[in-house]
């Protein structure tokens, strides 16, 4: 019943939605009706093309990402670890980090084409920032004494890397993870709708063209509901993770 | 003069368990009559002051204002907070000017009435400075100035002086006396501290704990010009004896 | 603490040159920085440059500052009105992670390819980050700081705008502060995929006729000018927020 409240609003917009392209209030050029689009999603699903350009997608973000995380976050936590690699890389950081992701869009392609080499890049560089700078924050919070008991208790640099630093960084990698995330999802679509042969964003970008607008529609709006869904399972993974916070 | 008739207040747990903190209250203070409210925790004395001050909705029972029942907060009853509760995007002078601005006063009335009162608190100095700048007695003489600026019949005050060091404390204690005596008003003070009871009010009212009852309500009547008060054999007694009744109390609610 | 450090750029510039230089790479992979830094130069003193930085630069702030005041007011209505909140909680809580840069080609069917179009995606993702942080601050504001504000005679009003609002600016700088990035990502996406003028767009055209040099140059423009936006907004925050602690001396001795 609560949720049923909670979500009335979304299932408002949805009726006003379908009863104004329904009514032709506004052309369904412009807005296709609910039903229309739900068809439209069917029929991509039956045909195959949502599934393959899904997969191709899926793979280049997942790719991407996991590169980006491994590398920002041992990044990070080595920065923290070792004053000289900090004083080395910390500047570049910091120019870098104020950077437009989207600029790289276009190098990416330039070196590496249309194909998936070129957003598992994309995504690798620009998610990469992020997961440093969380990795890095959140090992150099970790508290000095909680090092030094640690390795009052006989524990070896390594160990204490392992069991000490790394879970007090979590927290902020985590957070940093999340950025990434969201920022992986701007990028491969983007892309995928400039410069790509498959793809989610290739799909929208060619129904869009061809003008089957409820198909379009149908695109749009499963890529908005995995960046929604992916954020939340996430969101879950992080809690659980880090559930021996209070 | 405040009268409170059959006051009762439940409030609920996070879980949803109704918890009674108020039972059956009836008091009254006098037009510039200084109260202090006495318990140990969870005795429901802050709720009764916020009750008091209209910020909290009145469930059973009366709040009666110079015979005026009190439906919300209002500029006749200041309160002074622990936590000081200033605003730390304005000055001191700014936060004194808040209530003043409030007032619909011409602006040098103002402006004359702040520098008053941040004088009397003794701040003259830091009038410009924000209250991050301010140590934790400065900032407490800067929210009393802020209150008392907006002459209020009645002064609430929740545990005021609970967030200063012992020594700030007294000191505290000794001015917020000197300011009552030159412009007397009701003063309703929280405290859980005895010795700060005794000390500063008249009638010290005495609540236990689970479900907030009063307990006893005891004279305090002393001669408080007196530098040398806390050190009489009567002053000790009172202590001694008030401190029985509030250790009793704390017994109880075990 | 906002101070333009020049020494990050020089020694990025610096790694940038050597590895061009050492032949790992070709010039058409990686032009060296000088050769993109001549290619700024140029476009400069044909006054290209200036054309583009400012069309990208117009679009990003018209849109950021409207996403500000349009998420600043409704996080604070949000925060009062129990049926707007009732309304927008589950659209925010759903609509914050989507990438909203996926709707554009929606968008431009109704907006068509013009300046409204990439500033109403910029209102659109910017806009989500400033309601959260401005509903969040709300929500962290003390009791103790509006019943003082209530004792001493302020009106619901009076209570948002004086008291509300600069409580929860830390918190709403901090908003705007991730909001202005993406303003600025999200402009440059926007301009890519319609083309046109502005930074995006050179550098999609730059890329179409496989323009090394000047793909580069695009980079190293939006960085800079990303730079200095993100730059800006931190000096602002210490100005506007000058009572917090965060910048603030002691005044006792």
């Amino acid at each position: 019943m609560r949720v049923a409240v909670h979500y009335l609003p979304i299932v408002l917009i949805v009726i006003v939605w379908e009863a104004v392209s329904r009514f032709g209030i506004v052309p369904t050029r412009s807005l296709p009706s609910l039903t229309s689009v739900v068809n439209a999603w069917i029929e991509l699903v039956a045909s195959g093309e949502m599934l393959a350009n899904a997969a191709a997608s899926i793979w280049r973000g997942g790719a991407g990402l996991a590169i980006a995380i491994l590398v920002g976050a041992s990044l990070g936590i080595a920065m923290a670890w070792w004053r000289p690699l900090r004083m080395l890389v910390n500047p570049m950081v910091e120019a870098l980090y104020p950077l437009p992701k989207s600029a790289l869009i276009p190098v990416t392609a330039l070196w590496l084409g249309f194909g998936d080499a070129s957003k598992i890049l994309l995504i690798f560089l620009a998610c990469m920032l992020p997961v440093t700078l969380g990795a890095f924050n959140g090992a150099r919070g970790c508290e000095h004494v909680m090092v030094w008991s640690a390795r009052a208790l006989g524990a070896g640099r390594l160990r204490v890397l392992w069991d000490v630093v790394v879970p007090s960084a979590l927290p902020e990698l985590l957070n940093g993870i999340r950025t990434a995330l969201a920022l992986s999802f701007i990028l491969l679509v983007s892309s995928e709708l400039i410069a790509s042969r498959n793809g989610l964003g290739y799909l929208i970008g060619s129904l869009g063209e061809a003008g089957v607008y409820d198909a379009m529609f149908a695109a749009v709006l499963t890529v908005a509901f995995l960046g929604f869904i992916s954020d939340r399972v996430f969101q879950r993974f992080s809690q659980w993770v880090l559930r021996w916070r209070a | 003069m405040i009268e409170v008739e059959g006051l009762s207040h439940t409030y609920r747990t996070p879980d949803g368990r109704a918890v009674s903190a108020l039972d059956n209250i009836s008091l009254t203070v006098a037009e510039r009559e200084f109260v202090a409210l006495l318990g140990p925790s969870g005795c429901g004395k802050s709720t009764l002051l916020y009750l008091l001050g209209g910020f909290l909705p009145i469930e059973r029972g009366v709040i009666r204002f110079n015979s005026t029942p009190i439906t919300g907060p209002g500029p006749d009853r200041g309160i002074v907070f622990q936590h000081f509760a200033l605003f730390p995007w304005k000055t001191v002078r700014g936060n004194v000017l808040y209530g003043l601005e409030k007032m619909g006063l011409p602006r040098a009335d103002r402006e004359a009435r702040a520098r008053e009162f941040i004088e009397m608190v003794g701040l003259s100095a830091f009038a410009d400075s924000y209250p991050s700048q301010l140590s934790g007695g400065m900032k407490q003489r800067a929210a009393i100035a802020r209150t008392l600026a907006v002459d209020p019949g009645t002064l609430l005050m929740d545990e005021p002086f609970g967030a200063l060091d012992a020594q700030t404390r007294t000191q505290m204690q000794t001015e917020l006396l000197r300011i009552w005596r030159r412009s007397p008003k009701a003063v309703v003070f929280v405290t859980h501290d005895v010795q700060e009871a005794v000390y500063l009010a008249e009638r010290i009212i005495v609540m236990s704990a689970r479900p907030g009852r009063i307990k006893a309500i005891v004279d305090a009547k002393f001669d408080r010009e007196d530098p040398q008060l806390v050190r009489t054999q009567a002053f000790r007694d009172r202590v001694d004896e008030v401190w029985a009744l509030v250790h009793d109390n704390t017994a109880e609610a075990r | 603490m906002a101070r333009l450090s020049v020494l990050p750029f020089l020694a990025l510039l610096i790694v940038w040159e050597a590895v061009a230089r050492s032949g790992l790479f070709t010039a058409f992979v990686l032009p060296s920085a000088s050769t993109v830094l001549l290619r700024i130069w140029a476009d400069g003193a044909t006054g290209e440059l200036f054309i583009h930085l400012g069309v990208t630069l117009y679009r990003a702030l018209v849109g950021f500052l409207i996403a500000a005041a349009l998420g600043i007011l409704l996080g604070l209505i949000i925060t009062r009105v129990a049926l707007v909140r009732w309304f927008f909680e589950p659209i925010i809580s759903i609509g914050f992670p989507m990438p909203k840069i996926v709707f554009l080609p929606i968008v431009t069917l109704w907006l068509g390819f013009d300046d409204t179009l990439k500033i109403t995606m910029v209102v659109v993702d910017a806009a989500f980050p400033v309601v959260t942080a401005t509903i969040a601050g709300v929500a962290g504001v003390e009791k103790e700081l509006t019943w003082s504000a209530r004792s001493l005679g302020a009106n619901e009003r009076q209570m948002v705008r004086e008291v509300l609002f600069p409580a929860a600016l830390p918190q709403i700088m901090t908003g705007l502060q991730v909001a202005l990035p993406v303003a600025l990502i999200v402009c440059v996406v926007a301009e890519m995929l319609t083309g046109g003028k502005g930074l995006g767009g050179a550098m999609l055209g730059a890329s179409r006729v496989a323009d090394s040099p000047g793909i580069f140059a695009g980079i190293v423009e939006i960085a800079v000018a990303g730079y200095v936006l993100v730059q800006g907004m931190s000096a602002i925050r210490s100005k506007v927020l000058a009572w917090h602690p965060e910048a603030l001396p002691p005044a006792t001795v």
